[in-house]
C-alpha cells in the first residue's frame, strides 16, 4: 500500500512554488512517497503505476479558496515534455493497464511573476493545505465529503 | 502569383515557433522560414547578478534542460575563478552530463519523434503519436519510459532531488556521490543498455538508408567537441568543423576563443540568431551541431558497442551523413555511448572521492564555459568586474546553432512534397518531423515556453489570406 504526494511548480515564479513547497513540508511517513517537481513528465508514471493514491499539489490562479477535487485519467493523445495531472494519470493507465486513485490539491495565488518566494496570501494558505493534506493521509480508503468542494 | 503558406506554431517541441513556405507563381517551392516568435532575454538578466549566482540563474533558462546550463555556466565561473577543479568533480559533472544526454535522448525518441516514423507519417493524427506507439509496440514504449527514468535518476541523486538543482557550482560541485547511489546506477544500467541495444536493432530493421532520406538530405559542416585524440567528446576537448566529406575545416579549436570563428548574424522575421562559420559568412557559413554533428565530427565513440555501431552507421551511409532523419539514428548511438562512459565512470574509484571543489575567488574578469548538451554545444561567456558582478553575459545555445539548418530543412522537405501549391497533411507532418529531428528546444534559444497546435496559412503575394488550414 503505497501513497505518492507530489507537488507541482516553479520556485522562481512566485506562488506557482507553492506546490513544491507545500509537499516538501509533508512529514515523512512510512508508506509515503513525496516529490517536488518542476513539471509533471511522462516517466513519473514509473512511480505512479505502484501506488494505491496519489496528492498533486499545485497553485491555482483563479478562486480564494483551497480545493480538494478527486481527479481521474483523460484520455490524451500524447505525451511531451509535460502534462497535467489528468494526462499523467492517462498516461499511466495506457502504459500500465492501471492507474491509482487520484486527488489534487489547488491552493490559490495572487502573484506569478519572477521571483523566489510566496506572496503573503499564500504563505497564510499554507497550514490549511498541511491540514487537508493531513485529512487526506488519514482518511485513506474513505471518500472525502468535500471533494469537489472550496474549503477553509 | 506567388504564395505564401504559415504553419504555426509547430508541435512537440519545446516553444513556440511557426513556420512560412514561399510559393513561386506555379505554386512550387521558392524558399521557407522557421519563425521563433517569442523572447525573454535572459542576457539581460544576468547583468548585475554575481557569478556565484549564475549556475542556479541560469538553470532558470529552460525547465527542459536545466542541468546543460548549470554545468556550462559552472565551467565558465571555473574560468574566472582561475582553479583546476578536482577531477572527482570532473568525473561527476561527466556523469551528470551523460545522464541528461540519456534522458533528453529518450524522450525525444521515444515520445516525442518515434511516434512519425514508427507508426508511419501518414498515419492518423489521433493515432500518431505516443498513444498509438504504446498500442503497437506496448513493450517499447515502456522501456522507454524506464530508460528516461534511468537518466533523470543519475541527475536527481547527484543533485539531491531539488528542481533546479545549484549542484555544479563555481569551482566543482557541491555534492559527492554516495556508495549507494553508485550501487544504485550500477545495478540499473544492465537494464538500460538492453533497452538500447533493443531500440537501435529496431531502428535498424525498420530503416534503411534510402528510408531514411524521408526527411531530406542536405549538404552541410557541423561543429562538436572532440578529444585530443578526435574521439567523441561532450564536457571538454577542442572545437573541431568538418564539412559534408569529414574533411577537417577547423581542428583543435580553443573553446574559449570560439568567437574567433563563430558570429551570430540577426533576421528581421525571427527572435533566433544564426550562428555561423565566420571565414565563410552568412548564409554560407552554415554547419550542424547536435547527435548528428558530434557523430559526424568524431573519429570514433571510444566505447566497443557504440563504436561497432557507429561503423554501421558509417557503412551504410558515408563518413557523414547529411540526412535529417539521421539525427534519430545519431541519438540512439549516443544513448548507446553514454551509457557505456556512465558504466566506465562507476567503475572508477575516484568517483566516491570527497574533494570535489576548489575554493577562490575573482581571479580574471572573463570565462567562457563550453560542452555538449543533448541538442549541440553550449556556450556561456561571461564578463565580470572585480567584486564578481556580470557585466555581460552571452549564451549560444544548440537550438540556435542548428537555426540555419532548421530553416533548410525545412525548405528542402517543402520542394520534396509541395507542388503546385497542394498542401496535404503528409507533407505537414514531414515538415515538422524535419524540425522534430533537431529536438529544437526554443526554452532555451530564446527562452520561449509552451506547446501549441498548429494553424498554417496561405497567404498570396499580394498579402491576401488565401487559405487556412488549422490541425489541433
Amino acid at each position: 500500500m503505497a501513497d505518492v504526494i507530489i507537488g507541482i511548480g516553479n520556485d522562481s515564479r512566485g506562488d506557482d512554488g507553492i506546490g513544491p513547497r507545500v509537499a516538501e513540508a509533508v512529514p515523512a511517513r512510512l508508506g509515503l512517497e513525496t516529490l517536488a517537481v518542476h513539471q509533471l513528465v511522462p516517466e513519473l508514471a514509473e512511480r505512479l503505476r505502484t501506488a494505491d493514491r496519489v496528492l498533486f499539489i499545485d497553485a491555482r490562479i483563479d478562486g480564494t479558496s483551497i480545493r480538494l477535487d478527486r481527479i481521474g485519467p483523460e484520455a490524451h493523445r500524447g505525451v511531451g515534455h509535460s502534462c497535467s495531472p489528468e494526462s499523467l494519470l492517462g498516461w499511466t493507465q495506457l502504459a500500465y493497464g492501471t492507474v491509482p486513485e487520484a486527488w489534487l490539491l489547488s491552493v490559490p495565488g495572487r502573484s506569478f511573476g519572477m521571483g523566489e518566494g510566496l506572496s503573503a496570501s499564500a504563505e497564510a494558505r499554507i497550514p490549511d493545505a498541511m491540514g487537508r493534506i493531513e485529512t487526506w493521509l488519514d482518511g485513506r480508503g474513505t471518500p472525502d465529503p468535500t471533494d469537489g468542494e472550496e474549503v477553509a | 502569383m506567388e504564395r505564401q503558406i504559415r504553419i504555426e506554431p509547430v508541435t512537440r517541441i519545446e516553444g513556440h515557433a511557426k513556420i512560412t513556405v514561399f510559393l513561386d507563381g506555379a505554386g512550387d517551392v521558392r524558399d521557407a522560414q522557421f519563425h521563433v516568435t517569442e523572447l525573454r532575454g535572459f542576457e539581460k538578466f544576468c547583468e548585475g547578478r554575481t557569478l556565484w549566482e549564475m549556475p542556479g540563474l541560469t538553470a532558470r533558462i529552460c525547465g527542459i534542460c536545466p542541468v546543460s546550463h548549470i554545468l556550462a555556466s559552472a565551467k565558465a565561473c571555473d574560468e574566472i575563478l582561475a582553479v583546476r577543479i578536482p577531477e572527482t568533480a570532473v568525473l561527476l559533472r561527466r556523469l551528470m552530463n551523460l545522464g541528461q544526454i540519456v534522458q533528453s535522448h529518450a524522450l525525444s525518441f521515444f515520445y516525442l519523434s518515434a511516434p512519425d516514423f514508427l507508426l508511419g507519417w501518414d498515419a492518423d493524427p489521433a493515432t500518431r503519436n505516443v498513444v498509438g506507439l504504446v498500442a503497437e509496440h506496448p513493450e517499447l514504449a515502456r522501456k522507454g519510459i524506464r530508460l528516461r527514468a534511468f537518466g533523470q535518476e543519475i541527475i536527481d541523486r547527484l543533485g539531491g532531488k531539488r528542481i533546479h538543482p545549484a549542484w555544479a557550482v563555481p569551482g566543482g560541485v557541491n555534492r559527492s556521490l554516495s556508495a549507494e547511489d553508485r550501487r544504485w546506477f550500477l545495478d540499473n544500467l544492465p537494464e538500460a543498455m538492453d533497452t538500447i541495444r533493443g531500440t537501435l536493432d529496431l531502428f535498424k530493421a525498420s530503416f534503411d538508408c534510402e528510408a531514411r532520406g524521408v526527411l531530406g538530405e542536405f549538404t552541410s559542416m557541423y561543429m562538436g567537441l572532440v578529444g585530443s585524440d578526435g574521439t567523441w567528446e561532450h564536457y571538454d576537448g577542442r572545437i573541431r568543423i568538418v564539412d559534408q566529406d569529414g574533411s577537417i575545416v577547423v581542428e583543435g579549436h580553443d573553446p574559449s576563443r570560439y568567437f574567433d570563428i563563430i558570429v551570430e548574424a540577426s533576421a528581421p522575421w525571427t527572435y533566433l540568431k544564426f550562428p555561423h562559420y565566420e571565414p565563410m559568412g552568412f548564409p554560407d557559413g552554415m554547419y550542424r551541431v547536435g547527435p548528428l554533428g558530434r557523430v559526424n565530427v568524431c573519429e570514433a565513440f571510444g566505447t566497443p558497442e557504440a563504436d561497432a555501431g557507429l561503423e554501421a552507421f558509417r557503412a551504410e551511409a558515408s563518413r557523414c551523413s547529411g540526412k535529417v532523419f539521421d539525427y534519430h539514428y545519431a541519438r540512439l548511438l549516443e544513448i548507446l555511448a553514454s551509457l557505456e562512459r556512465i558504466g566506465v565512470l562507476l567503475d572508477d574509484e575516484r568517483i566516491l572521492s570527497p574533494r570535489v571543489r576548489a575554493e577562490a575567488g575573482v581571479n580574471r574578469l572573463e570565462g567562457v564555459g563550453i560542452h555538449e548538451a543533448p541538442r549541440g554545444t553550449l556556450i556561456h561567456h561571461y564578463q565580470v568586474d572585480d567584486d564578481g558582478l556580470i557585466e555581460k553575459a552571452n549564451f549560444i545555445v544548440s537550438t540556435g546553432h542548428n537555426n540555419l539548418a532548421m530553416n533548410r530543412a525545412v525548405a528542402e522537405i517543402a520542394k520534396m512534397y509541395i507542388h503546385k501549391g497542394d498542401v496535404t497533411e503528409g507533407m505537414l507532418n514531414r515538415i515538422e518531423g524535419g524540425i522534430r529531428a533537431y529536438d529544437p528546444c526554443l526554452s532555451c534559444s530564446v527562452h520561449a515556453v509552451g506547446q501549441m497546435p498548429i494553424v498554417l496559412d496561405v497567404v498570396d503575394a499580394d498579402g491576401g489570406l488565401a487559405q487556412t488550414v488549422t490541425k489541433e
